[in-house]
């Protein structure tokens, strides 16, 4: 992309911001491709076991929101890591890949909402037993 | 590694991960490298990662990267006064720990 002159700058930011309203955010789609065009460069089995984890990712729900694009470039950067350095992929997900990819999504807003589903649920139980309404931290 | 294992050390992982990082600086693949050294074997790389992504989300760790020979910049993680401080309440949660099983191991229920 080339980068855009001063002037116009004002009134495309006005443009796209309606456009945003139906497309959502641009900057996303852009920094998400970059992440695709990154896997693509993988060896192909990295580039399957990729493909698994956003689709189980997709799956659930949890592929936007904040924290996604966060959470798709911390994986890619792993990824290529682990390709530089030969890592085969078992060593890279260990035994049960469910539980890496769980414990991973935690560290992004997108991963937490159980978890403030939990909290809500803690939150209500103690209300109910006449407890002081503290915030679960 | 067994299974029981395997599960005690979900729960100390992040503290044996500082542990490491406070003696040098590391980055991932060294950490994990290290741990496979130490008869740690099913640890995953990718788990790691994850638990490194949080501890520098909760700002225990100081973050450089750094240029690698093969394949993308290395993050180098090193540990920092926050970190420190997080590590030594680890350490005497862990001395707890310990000598609380220790006794039980013993028999010693009196205590």
């Amino acid at each position: 992309m080339t980068p855009e002159t001063p002037e116009s700058t004002e009134e495309k930011s006005r443009y796209r911001r309606y456009l945003e309203l139906l497309t959502g955010s641009l900057d996303d789609k852009k920094r998400y491709r970059q992440v695709k065009a990154r896997m693509e460069r993988l060896p192909e089995n990295y580039r399957t076991a990729f493909d698994a984890l956003e689709r189980y990712i997709m799956y659930f729900g949890r592929a936007d929101g904040p924290g996604a694009l966060e959470m798709y470039e911390d994986l890619a950067d792993l990824f290529e890591q682990s390709a530089a350095n030969a890592t085969p992929i078992r060593d890279v997900f260990g035994d049960d890949p469910i539980e890496f990819v769980e414990t991973f999504i935690q560290n992004y807003p997108v991963g937490r909402w159980m978890a403030r589903e939990r909290e809500r649920f803690t939150r209500a139980v103690a209300r109910a037993a006449g407890e002081e309404d503290r915030r679960a931290s | 590694m067994g299974k029981q294992l395997t599960e005690m050390l979900k729960g100390t992982l992040e503290g044996i991960v500082l542990a490491i990082l406070a003696g040098r600086s590391a980055y991932g693949y060294e950490i994990t490298a290290w741990l496979r050294d130490q008869g740690f074997s099913d640890i995953a790389e990718g788990t790691i990662y994850a638990l490194l992504v949080r501890i520098e989300q909760r700002g225990f760790v100081d973050v450089e990267k750094v240029p690698s020979e093969k394949g993308p910049p290395r993050k180098v993680y090193s540990l920092n006064a926050q970190g420190r401080e997080y590590l030594q309440e680890f350490w005497r949660n862990w001395a707890f720990l310990a000598e609380r099983l220790d006794h039980l191991h013993k028999g010693d229920r009196s205590t």
